[in-house]
């Protein structure tokens, strides 16, 4: 049971990084990752949402 | 016409009413304000649990307003009528019991919604900026908009800045 818990960390100023076991559904109910690690972007600044593109470094993001 | 599964709870001076239909589990209201939204308990709200400002307050950072309230004042001949009815049996807002999450082996689901939170259910481990693990949930919802001010977790703040997200 241990192993197959997925892990959220938070990355102060920056993305959620997401690694162990789990899957990404995006809003259409399409998987579309399924192996870690992922960066999602938290800041609502990424010109490639879900993912993190590095926007938070420029637009000030913190929390 | 309504889903009967719907509750409505009052105190008197506002009522909230509960759409389980909606919920998402974003678990906002029970973080918040445990004293008036227990999932452990029946009835899960007790509207004597905080002041009527309070649980409007946290009622209006329900992500999908499962949870909405109103004033009695305010209250259609019907919804006057569910506040005299007796209590009914509940769905449990939380879907898991503890027993079937110990079971459970599947991956976590982490759920992108559209222009909103990343939803996140089933067995995983939240860890703060210093390595600490976090209160352990079996559902939370992440900001995504970058608003929130109960970071890192949504507080529906993404509904008044109009956050989009044209990727998907």
């Amino acid at each position: 049971m241990e192993e197959s818990n997925a892990r959220f960390k938070v990355i102060t100023g920056g993305p959620l990084e997401i690694t162990g076991h789990f899957r990404v559904v995006n809003a259409n109910g399409k998987i579309i990752e399924k192996e870690g690690p992922v960066f999602l972007c938290r800041c609502g600044g990424s010109s490639n949402k879900p993912y993190c593109d590095g926007s938070h470094k420029r637009n000030g993001f913190s929390e | 016409m309504s889903d009967p599964r719907n509750r409505q709870y009052t105190n008197g001076e506002i009522t909230v009413f509960w759409i389980p239909s909606k919920c998402i589990h974003a678990t906002t209201c029970f973080r918040e304000l445990i004293e008036v939204f227990n999932p452990g308990r029946r009835p899960w709200v007790n509207m004597e649990g905080a002041p009527t400002r309070r649980i409007s307050e946290v009622v209006n950072k329900c992500p999908t307003q499962a949870i909405v309230w109103k004033h009695n004042k305010d209250l259609t001949e019907e919804e006057k009528l569910g506040n005299r009815r007796e209590a009914r049996e509940e769905e449990n807002p939380e879907t898991l019991t503890e027993a079937e999450e110990k079971k459970r082996v599947k991956p976590a689901s982490v759920r992108i919604m559209k222009d909103g939170p990343i939803v996140v259910e089933g067995s995983f481990k939240i860890i703060g900026a210093n390595d600490e693990t976090l209160k352990p949930a079996l559902m939370t919802s992440f900001c995504r908009c970058g608003n929130s001010k109960s970071m890192p977790y949504c507080d529906g703040t993404h509904r008044k800045t109009g956050f989009t997200d044209e990727s998907i």
